[in-house]
This record gives C-alpha cells, structure tokens and sequence, in this order.
C-alpha cells in the first residue's frame, strides 16, 4: 500500500529524515513514533505528497508520489498535527468541499456525512463556522473529512491529540474498520499505550534515521512498548 | 513588558520589510533600505503631492486675509476623516480580531499593555493617513508666512493632537464596529456596506468641499467671522496650528479628556471583546441534498467564499466590482461634462479623450487585486490545497479566475458605456473594450505572480498580507504607476502616434507580458505553490 524506500530530506544543514524505508501492507495500523524534532511529520509530509524529498522513493499503491502525484492523493487522505481547516466555512460547507474535490457522489456524500457526524456527535454543528469550532471538534471535523472519500491508505499526524475519550475510542474502531476492509492506516503518536494496544506494526524513528521497525512483538518483544522506546532514545 | 509587545506588533506590521519569507531569512541591509526608501517616496511623493497641492492654492490667500486659523481647521479636517477613514476597520480588526488575542491574555501581561501595543499599531495607521495631508499643510504653512517660533510650535502641536484625536476616533469607532458585530450574521457583508456608505459620504463631502473651499477663498471676509462666530470649536481648533496659546491649551485637555474615556470605554470592554464568541444566533444543521460540483467549481466557490468572508478583503481588494460600474453609469449620466472639459483641455491631442478613458478604467481595474494577496491569504490551511488531488495549477487558476470574474464584465460595461459617450472610430473602439480587458488579465497575473514570488503565510492578522503585504503593494502601485506613464506619454507623444495605434500598441505591450506570466504560472507557479 505505502512504499517508502530510501527516504532522505535536509533542511540547509539539518538531515531531517535520513534513509528510511518503511513498507506498510494493506490491513496493517502502522505506528511511527519518536521524540520530538525526530522526522515523523517530515516522513509524513513527503509521503503525501506536501514535501519535496531529496532522494529515494514513496510509492502510493505502486504509484510514485513524485511521477503521479494526483493519483497516488486521490487514493489517500491526510490528518495533519494541527486541524487548521478554512475557518471561514462552515463545518458542512467544508466537508462538501472535500467531497466535492474527491468526486463524492452526492447521495453517498450525504449518507456518509450523516453517518460520521452522528457518530462523532458532530451532526448540530455542522452548519457553524469552523472558526467557532473548539480545537476537538476541528479535530471530528479533519477525520470526518479524511474518511468521507473511503481512501485506502489514511495518513494521520497526532491524531488523537484533544479528542475527548469518547471520539479517541471511535476513532481507534474507524482505524481498525477501514483495515478490515483492505485499507491501512500510518500514523505518528506520542501516545505509546495507544500504539501498543492499536498497531500491527511500529516504527521507531530517531534523529531521521529508523533505528527499529516490524510487528509489534517483534519490537517490543517481552518489555512494554514504552520501555523498549525510552531504552532505544537513551542509547 | 510594553517594550516586548510592540517589538511583537511592530516586528508584524513591518516583517515584510526586514524578513524574505521565501528564502525565510532575514533581508540584506540594502534590501529593507531600498523597500523602506520606496515606501516613502510613494507616500511623500505621491499622495504628499496631491495634498501639498491643495495646501498652495489654500494658504497664501488665507494667511493674507489672516484667516490662518480657518487655512489649519480645513487641512486639519481633511487630514483626520483620511486618518479615521483609514485606519477604522484595521482598528476593529487589529484590536479585537488578532489571532493572538486568546494567547496573549493568557499570560501574564496586564490587558491594558496588551491594548497599548495594539492601539500604538492603529496609531502609527491613523499617521500614516492623516500624515500624508496635514504634514504638507504644515510645510506649505511654514514656507509661506514668515517663520516665527510660534507658528512652529503651534504647526507641532497641531500634529500631535491630529494624530491622538484619530487614534481616539478610529478606536470608539471600531469598539462600535465590534459591538455591533457581536450580534451579527453576515458580518463581512454588513461591514462592506457600512464602508460603502462611508465611501460614497466621503467622495460626497469631498466633491461639495471643493466648491466649498473655492467660494470660502473667494468670500473669506465674510465667512472667517461666521465661522468664529457659529462654530467656536473649529476656531479653536484651527487657531492651534498658527501657535494660539489658549486654544492650544483647551484643544490639548479636550483630546486628553476624549482619549482618556476612549481609554476607559476600551479598557472596561477589551477583555469581553477580544474573547467573545460568536453572539449571533447557533444555527442548527438540517441534512439536505447538496449538488455535486466538479474540483475547479468547487475551488472556485471555495475562494469566494474567502473573499465574502472577510470584510476587509472585499474592501481592499475588490472594491472596484462596484466602483467600475458605478464609473460607468456617471459617465452615462454626467460624462458630457467631463469629455467636453477634457476636450477643451486637451483639445490639442487627437484622440487624448479615448485613451484617457481607457488610462481610468485600467486605473479602476487596479483596485481590484484579489491575487495579490490570495496565496497568503491560505495561511496555515496551505496543507489542505497542497494534499487535495488537484493540480495546483487548478488551485492558482481559481485565485485568478475569482479576480478577473469581478473585473472583466465591470470593465466590459464600463468600456459600452464609454463607447455611447464617445462614438469613436471603429478601431478605436475595439481597443477600448480589449485594452482593458488585457489588462485585468495582465494585473490578475501580475498579483498572482507577486504572491507566488512573496507569501506571507505566518500571519497572525489577515490585514498583514491584505493591505501591508509586499505583493499587493507592488501590483497596486505598479498598475498605477504604468496606467500613468500609458496615459502621460500619450499626451507627449499625441501629435506624432494616433490614438487608435497607441490603444493598440499598450494592448500589445501588455499581451506579451501576460503571455509571459501565464506560461510561467502553468509551468512552474504549481511548483511553486507546492513548496510553499
């Protein structure tokens, strides 16, 4: 679903992500952790396509990021760290946006909306300005929209930072969902007890460069997920 | 800790000058001088020019009559409307709308520190504008009646309360703004009106002034003691400028007493302000079908919808929708004057009349520059564009096509109404529908070009890229600047090169240009926009 071979990016003198190469398989919710500064936004960035990279490849269901870009957007969506959405429109108006630039059917638009903005309580709201929106229901409003074109492969940065208990606990079982049905999920956390009860697979990133990747056994082995990344950071 | 927060504030209104936000340096000396020097030349040389005017033809025949007193309540009246006018929406938006706001009054910094550093930012706003007339004023006072002590004092002091009682005046007028926009819907909207009537209220008193100023010149004798006798606040506020001690006094406690309750008024309702949520009535969603759009269609109506969004965007930069029309249907109603003035002026240039024309409507057209500041204006939302499965040139292409929208069939009904007016030959009236429209295309380009070159995406105050941006300043006075060199060397030229070559020639000359910038943007403007 995701290939990442190779990855490097600088900034000026700064190596941000340093040769990484990371491959995530239909059906897996793959974690990417690190400290911060680390490369994960970075890596996240360039594999949808917002961040030029400097060498190696990214491929998007065998489509390269920098040969089609458009096709390999139109199979994912992206969650940034921070839900700055176009706060001049209205939550629906900016979900219709969205639908309306993936090629939604209207019918289908409509269900799904309905469908998602129920689940995340979100449904009232809708027709507010998103300026008036607290930063959670920005949050609901960034995943409804990442999910309203059933993309294969969801890219999230935090994506559970200010999310009530309840929608964290929705989202967990959206992520899972969407794997079920062949999709796969790469996302950033700092939240190590999340990633270890969520992700199939886990990569630890540090200073740009993959100091340890695969299933989460295998990284994490006998110790706590937590354990196993503060004895990696400290070495 | 008040020192700290105008280094913030100033440090934002004048990044563009010390900081290139493409290379995401700071600028090289030289750099920020050349851009500082070209700041002043235009607001000294330029709009200083057109007052320093005004000011020759009023005071010899004032200070003569000794009616200096009535020479300094005029040019002190015009300067503050041009300070209020100006900076009143900024101050409703630098005030109470700064992104910073919440995070600020989360600190530990006392409000009214807080309020002191925004109001120095509406204040240097509000000197900028009311400078522009009444510093010329002041020098033409000063050359002109013999230099005294007390005229200079009294010219300083004039200054300094003329600048305090705008910033007085912008800021009770801005709390009212905000106070009444708390309970509005369509705020944008609703702000754009009130604008509108204060524009067209201004242009009024501005038209019925010089008439005004032309019969109080001719008849001074008689109105200077009416005026004394009617209007005692106008004597005295006059009277400041040629150094009178007690109007000096009276006037300097009653600009204190107003800035002190402005001060009060400002400081009892900044908090609940600058905090508020919308008061405006919760709309409740209810589901109904929406009509698929296409990806184009959708980012079109996305970036009208910013532009009806923002009060100040509309006013900044698309005021000429309306204006343009307007322009046309005065010349329709009232244009027989002007061309036969114009013709008698010019009488000598064949043909000056037409390309005069077609010089005003591509002026008008320069008021409208929505580009110019339409990446910037994307802010930190930039990631939305950039990861959506669009070509980014489709993203550039609604940015121009929201401009030339608002421009092209404005200037298309102005061009028609000029051509009712002013029957001209056949080619010369297919220059005058043509020219204009290339060069709208040429001006959209332009701005979008500039803002590729030069966004500003960190803003914290969208008046940041809107009206103090590098870009917009560019294409505004570029376009203006070129439409006067276009209609200045006509004049020069008119004997030797017909009007219909020339409209054609600048037709052609702007072609090219706009051939250019097109093929840039296609080819390398999405990239660009990519690495943004």
């Amino acid at each position: 679903m995701l290939r990442i071979e190779h990855l490097t990016k600088t900034f000026g003198e700064k190596v941000a992500v340093d040769d990484l190469s990371l491959h995530i398989a239909p059906g897996e919710i793959y974690g990417f952790i690190g400290h911060n500064g680390a490369g994960k936004t970075t890596t996240l960035r360039s594999a949808v396509g917002i961040q030029s990279f400097d060498s190696g490849e990214i491929c998007i269901c065998g489509t390269s990021i920098k040969a089609d870009p458009l096709a390999c957007k139109r199979q994912i969506a992206y969650i940034p760290d921070n839900p700055d959405l176009y706060e001049f429109m209205s939550g629906i108006k900016y979900l219709n946006f969205i639908a309306d630039v993936f090629g939604v059917p209207a019918d289908l638009r409509a269900a799904r909306i309905a469908d998602y903005a129920a689940r995340f309580e979100l449904t009232a709201d809708l027709a507010q300005p998103i300026t008036a929106y607290s930063h959670g229901m920005k949050q609901k409003l960034a995943i409804i929209s990442a999910w309203l074109h059933d993309p294969k492969l969801i890219l999230m940065d935090e994506p559970f930072v200010g999310l009530d208990p309840k929608a964290a606990f929705l989202l967990k079982g959206m992520m899972r969902e969407l794997c079920d049905r062949g999709g796969a999920i790469f996302f950033s956390t700092h939240v190590l007890e999340v990633a270890e009860k969520l992700c199939d697979k886990v990569a630890i990133i540090k200073q740009g460069r993959l100091i340890r990747s695969g299933t989460m056994e295998e990284v994490k082995g006998d110790e706590s997920l937590e354990e196993v990344f503060l004895e990696l950071e400290a070495e | 800790m008040v020192k700290t927060l105008l280094k913030k504030q100033f440090a934002e209104i004048f990044r563009s000058y010390f900081y290139d936000t493409k290379k995401n340096r700071a600028r090289s000396k030289a750099g920020t001088i050349a851009y500082i020097v070209m700041f002043v030349l235009i607001m000294v040389v330029v709009l200083g020019g057109i007052f320093a005017m005004l000011a020759v033809s009023l005071c010899a025949p004032l200070a003569e009559a000794g009616a200096g007193w009535l020479y300094f309540a005029l040019t002190g009246m015009i300067a503050i409307v041009l300070g209020v006018f100006g900076s009143v929406f900024n101050t409703y938006a630098g005030l109470f709308l700064a992104k910073d706001n919440d995070l600020l009054l989360s600190m530990p910094i006392p409000t009214n520190a807080i309020m002191l550093s925004r109001l120095m930012g509406v204040y240097l706003m509000g000197l900028m504008y009311s400078a522009v007339a009444i510093v010329p004023a002041v020098v033409v006072y000063l050359i002109t009646v013999p230099f005294s002590i007390k005229a200079l004092v009294g010219c300083l002091v004039l200054l300094l309360l003329i600048s305090v009682f705008v910033l007085t005046l912008s800021c009770l007028l801005g709390w009212v703004v905000a106070k009444i926009s708390l309970k509005l819907r369509n705020k944008s909207i609703v702000t754009v009106f009130i604008a509108l009537v204060f524009i067209a209220l201004y242009y009024f008193v501005y038209f019925k002034a010089m008439n005004l100023i032309r019969d109080l010149i001719a008849n001074i004798a008689v109105y200077g003691p009416a005026i004394r006798e009617r209007a005692y606040g106008v004597y005295l506020f006059g009277s400041v400028g040629v150094g009178e001690p007690i109007p000096m006094a009276v006037c300097t406690a009653a600009v204190a007493a107003l800035f002190a309750l402005m001060w009060y008024l400002l400081g009892r309702s900044f908090l609940t302000v600058a905090t508020a949520t919308d008061g405006s009535e919760k709309v409740t969603y209810t589901a109904r079908r929406e009509k698929q759009r296409s990806a184009a269609s959708a980012l079109l109506k996305k970036e009208f919808g910013r532009l009806t969004s923002s009060a100040s965007y509309m006013l900044n930069c698309a005021l000429s929708t309306l204006l343009i029309p307007a322009l046309g249907v005065l010349m329709l109603v009232r244009g027989s004057v002007v061309v036969d003035v114009l013709r008698q002026t010019f009488g000598g240039a064949e043909g000056a009349v037409t390309v005069l024309f077609a010089a005003a409507l591509c002026m008008s057209a320069t008021m409208n520059d929505t580009t110019a500041s339409s990446v910037s204006l994307e802010g930190r939302s930039i990631w939305i564009p950039q990861s959506l499965p669009v070509d980014p040139w489709q993203v550039l292409r609604a940015k121009l096509r929201v401009q030339l929208i608002l421009t092209m069939p404005a200037l298309l009904f102005c061009s028609v109404c000029g051509l009712v007016l002013l029957r001209p030959s056949v080619a010369e009236a297919l220059a005058l529908v043509v020219l204009p429209q290339v060069f709208a295309l040429f001006f959209a380009l332009l701005g979008l070009t500039l803002n590729l070159k030069r966004p500003s995406l960190q803003w914290t105050n969208e008046l940041a890229p809107i009206k103090q941006s590098m870009p917009v300043g560019i294409a505004l006075l570029g376009g203006m600047g070129l439409v006067t060199v276009f209609a200045v060397l006509y004049l020069l030229l008119a004997p030797s090169v017909g009007a219909s070559a020339y409209l054609w020639g600048f037709t052609a000359l702007m072609a090219i240009p706009s051939l250019a910038l097109w093929l840039w943007l296609r080819r390398r403007g999405g990239k660009v926009f990519m690495e943004l």
